[in-house]
C-alpha cells in the first residue's frame, strides 16, 4: 500500500543518503516529498503539520551536537503532537541505532543502510535481507583451458623431461605411495561415516607407518601435541553449526567481475576454531579456503586418526578431521587439502579427494627443493599423487614457494612447468601458482625498487607467453610486503588483489593482516580485514585495471629465456632427481637444499 | 590521547547484540563516554570497533595535566 513520505535533511548541506532513499521509496511506489537542506526543525515540524505524512524520514551526516539536536526534534514533535500520527525515522553518518532507540526515534538507521531496509519500514514489515542476492556457485577455475603450449621450443624440452620422469618412476615405489593404494583400495568414506568400520584398513596400514602413527594404532597414544575433543565439545560445536548455519550469508568480493577468486587459509590447529574461522571468511566473500595441517605431519609417515585438536599451527590431517570440516562448509566454498611437501603427498590427495576436496596442491621440486622431502621420494610420491588427483577429479596448483628462500623466479617457474608437464600428460588439470611477493631475488636485484607491479606483471606475461594455463597468484598475494600494522598488511593485500585483478587471473590467495605477525595463531578479526580491504579494492577498480611500465616486458622476457636455459640443464643432465641435487632448479647458494626426510625409502619394484 | 578503540569479533545473532556485547564491555571496564565506531554483522558474528572516550575537546587532558590523568573517561557518578 503506498504510503506519504516526508523526508528532510536535518543538516546544513548533506542530503545523498536522503535522496537514494527517495528514489528508491518513488520506485517503490510510494508518494515522495523531499524537502531541501539546512531547514530547522520547527520549519520542518510546520510542513509536517502541513503535508501530513504517514512517515518522516530524517537524515544528519555531521555529528558535532547530533544527541541535542535530535532530542530537541523530538520534543518539538511531542508538542505539535504529531508522534502519535508520523513514524519517525532517522538515518545518516551521524546517526547511531542505539542513540535514535534512546532518544524515542521508531527507527535509527545507521551507515550501510540499504533503501530496501529503509523501505521496510516505510512499509512496516520485516527487513530480510534478500537472500539470493549473494547467492554463489561453485567455480571450475581449470574450464576453458586447453593447456596448448604458447611457446613450442619449451614445450618440447618440457615433453622430454616429463618423459625422462615417467621412465624413471616406473618401476619404483615408496610407504607414501603404498599407503595411498590402501587408503584408495580399501577405505569407503560413506561406509566409514556411517561408522561401520574402515574395511580393516587399519590391520595393514601400520606397518606403513613411522613411529608416531604406529604407536597410536598400538596403544592409542597421540602425538604430545595432540588430544581428542571430549563429547560436550562436539555436541557445542553441532549446536554452534546448526544456529549459524541457520542465519548465513555469503558476500561477493568481485563487484562486477567473475574473477579472480579469493582464497584464504586456515589452520589454527584446532578444527573446531578452523571451523569458524571458515564460516567468518565465507560469510565475508571468500570464494574457497585452503587447510594448512602442521609441519610435524609432513615429516611423519602415516596418519594419526580420531577427532584431534592440536595445540600449535596447524590442523593435523586425519579422516574425522577432514570430514568435520568438509560437512561444515558452505555448498559454493572451494576446499583444498595441501599434498604437495612431504611424506603423506598421494595418501593426502586420496583421503581428501575421497572425503570431498575440491581441489589439492602438488609440487615435487619445491616439496623436495625447499619443504625438506628427499628428491627421490618427493618425485615418486608426487607423481602417485598427481595420477590420483586426476582420480578424484581434483585440480591442483603447483606452487612455487622455493621463490622465499631466494630460488630465482625462473628457476622456480622452470620447476612449476615441469610439474605441469608432467601433470598434462597423466591427464591432471594443473594450475600455475607464480608468487606476487617480495622475494630474496626482487630485493637482491632491486626489481622492485620503484614499485611492486612490474616484476608480477612481468612474471604473468612470461607464464602466458608459455602455456595457456590457469594462473592462481600466491600463497599468500603480497608475501614479503606485509607489516605487523594492520592497516598496511590490508592495503597491500588489496593492492596485490587489484592487480590480480587487473591481470584476469584466476584465482588469489589472500593473507589476512597477521601475516607478518608471529606470536600466535591468526585471529579471524585479521581475516576480515583483508577481505573487507579486497572487497572495496575490487569495488573501486570494476572493470579497470593498472598499468604496468614498460619494465614488465623486460622482466616478461628475461624469466621466458631463464626458464628454456634452465630446461635444458635439466636435460643435459639426463636425470630430473639428478638435476634437483645438482641445483639446476635451485641451487644451496640460493637457498634451496636438496631434502633428507624419506631418504633412502623408494624401492624398485619387482617384476 | 583523546580515546580508546577495541576491535573484535563477537560470535552472535544479529548486529544490535554485538554492539550492545561491545557497549557493555567497555562499561564495564569503567568507561562511560562509549560508542560504536562499526559494526559489521554476518552469519557468524559481528567484526565490531567499539570506542571509549578519555578526553572530549576542551576537557582536563591528563596528558597536560597530571591530576586529571587518573580520571580519564570515568564516569562521574
Amino acid at each position: 500500500m503506498s504510503k506519504k513520505v516526508l523526508l528532510a535533511p536535518l543538516d546544513p548541506v548533506h542530503d545523498i543518503g536522503l535522496k537514494m532513499v527517495a528514489r528508491g521509496l518513488k520506485e517503490a511506489g510510494h508518494n515522495v516529498i523531499l524537502l531541501q537542506p539546512d531547514l530547522s526543525s520547527e520549519e520542518i515540524i510546520e510542513i509536517v503539520y502541513r503535508e501530513d505524512p504517514d512517515v518522516l524520514l530524517l537524515s544528519r551526516t555531521l555529528g558535532y551536537g547530533v544527541g541535542e539536536l535530535l532530542a530537541r526534534f523530538i520534543d518539538l514533535a511531542d508538542a505539535a503532537g504529531i508522534r502519535e500520527k508520523v513514524k519517525i525515522g532517522i538515518g545518516g553518518m551521524a546517526i547511531r541505532r542505539e542513540l535514535a532507540a534512546e532518544l524515542g526515534f521508531d527507527a535509527g538507521f545507521g551507515p550501510g543502510t540499504t533503501v530496501e531496509e529503509t523501505a521496510s519500514f516505510v512499509e512496516g514489515r520485516e527487513y530480510n535481507p534478500d537472500p539470493t542476492r549473494f547467492r554463489k556457485e561453485k567455480a571450475d577455475m581449470t574450464a576453458g583451458y586447453d593447456y596448448r603450449y604458447q611457446h613450442p621450443a619449451i614445450g618440447d624440452k618440457l615433453a622430454k623431461i616429463s618423459e625422462m620422469i615417467i621412465d624413471w618412476v616406473k618401476d619404483k615405489t615408496s610407504p607414501g605411495v603404498e599407503r595411498a593404494k590402501l587408503r584408495d583400495e580399501i577405505w569407503d568414506v560413506d561406509k566409514w561415516r556411517r561408522r561401520e568400520g574402515d574395511n580393516d584398513l587399519h590391520k595393514h596400514y601400520p606397518r606403513l607407518c613411522g613411529e608416531i602413527p604406529q604407536k597410536y594404532y598400538a596403544t592409542g597414544e597421540l602425538h604430545p601435541k595432540t588430544r581428542r575433543f571430549t563429547i560436550e565439545e562436539v555436541r557445542g560445536l553441532e549446536k554452534y553449526l546448526e544456529e549459524t548455519k541457520a542465519r548465513m550469508s555469503v558476500l561477493k568480493l568481485q563487484h562486477t567481475r567473475k574473477k579472480p577468486l579469493v582464497f584464504n587459509q586456515y589452520g589454527t590447529g584446532c578444527p573446531f576454531m578452523d571451523i569458524g574461522h571458515i564460516l567468518t571468511s565465507e560469510a565475508w566473500g571468500a570464494d574457497g579456503v585452503v587447510h594448512f595441517d602442521p609441519s610435524w605431519g609432513a615429516r611423519t609417515e602415516g596418519f594419526l586418526d580420531g577427532f584431534l585438536t592440536h595445540q600449535e599451527d596447524g590442523t593435523v590431517i586425519t579422516p574425522a578431521n577432514l570430514s568435520r570440516i568438509q560437512l561444515a562448509l558452505e555448498k559454493s566454498t572451494l576446499w583444498q587439502v595441501r599434498a604437495h611437501r612431504g611424506l603423506n603427498t598421494p595418501e593426502t590427495v586420496v583421503l581428501s579427494g575421497k572425503v570431498g576436496a575440491d581441489l589439492t596442491k602438488i609440487n615435487i621440486c619445491y616439496g623436495a627443493l625447499g619443504a625438506g622431502t628427499d628428491p627421490a621420494r618427493m618425485t615418486v610420491d608426487g607423481y602417485h599423487a598427481i595420477l590420483y588427483a586426476r582420480k578424484y577429479k581434483m585440480p591442483f596448483d603447483i606452487v612455487t614457494n622455493e621463490e622465499l628462500a631466494g630460488v630465482p623466479a625462473y628457476k622456480a617457474f622452470a620447476g612449476m612447468l615441469i610439474g605441469c608437464d608432467l601433470a598434462m600428460r597423466l591427464g591432471a588439470k594443473p594450475i600455475l601458482q607464480p608468487l606476487f611477493a617480495y622475494s630474496p631475488e626482487v630485493m637482491i636485484n632491486e626489481y622492485m625498487a620503484d614499485n611492486y607491479v612490474d616484476f608480477n606483471v612481468g612474471k604473468i606475461k612470461a607464464l602466458r607467453a608459455i602455456i595457456n594455463a590457469p594462473l592462481w597468484p600466491g600463497a599468500p598475494i603480497g608475501f614479503l610486503t606485509h607489516t605487523e600494522d594492520r592497516v598496511q598488511s590490508a592495503v597491500t593485500t588489496a593492492l596485490h588483489a587489484c592487480l590480480a585483478l587487473s591481470l584476469e587471473v584466476d584465482a588469489i590467495s589472500i593473507a589476512s593482516t597477521d601475516e607478518a605477525y608471529s606470536g600466535g595463531p591468526i585471529s579471524v578479526p585479521a581475516k576480515v580485514d583483508t577481505l573487507r580491504a579486497v572487497r572495496d579494492g575490487f569495488r573501486f577498480f570494476g572493470h579497470g585495471s593498472i598499468t604496468p611500465t614498460k619494465q614488465a616486458d623486460t622482466f616478461a622476457q628475461g624469466i621466458v629465456d631463464g626458464i628454456e636455459r634452465v630446461l635444458d640443464q635439466v636435460i643435459a643432465k639426463g636425470d630430473f632427481v639428478q638435476a634437483i641435487h645438482a641445483g639446476i632448479l635451485g641451487s644451496r647458494e640460493e637457498g634451496a637444499y636438496p631434502g633428507r626426510i624419506g631418504k633412502d625409502t623408494v624401492s624398485t619394484i619387482k617384476s | 590521547m583523546d580515546a580508546l578503540d577495541v576491535e573484535t569479533f563477537f560470535v552472535c545473532d544479529d548486529e544490535q547484540q554485538g554492539r550492545n556485547l561491545m557497549l557493555e564491555l567497555l562499561k564495564e571496564w569503567g568507561f562511560c563516554d562509549v560508542d560504536i565506531v562499526f559494526a559489521e554483522h554476518e552469519g557468524p558474528g559481528v567484526r565490531v570497533r567499539g570506542r571509549a572516550y578519555a578526553y572530549r575537546p576542551a576537557d582536563r587532558y591528563g596528558w597536560l595535566l597530571r591530576e586529571a590523568a587518573a580520571r580519564a573517561g570515568a564516569c562521574n557518578e
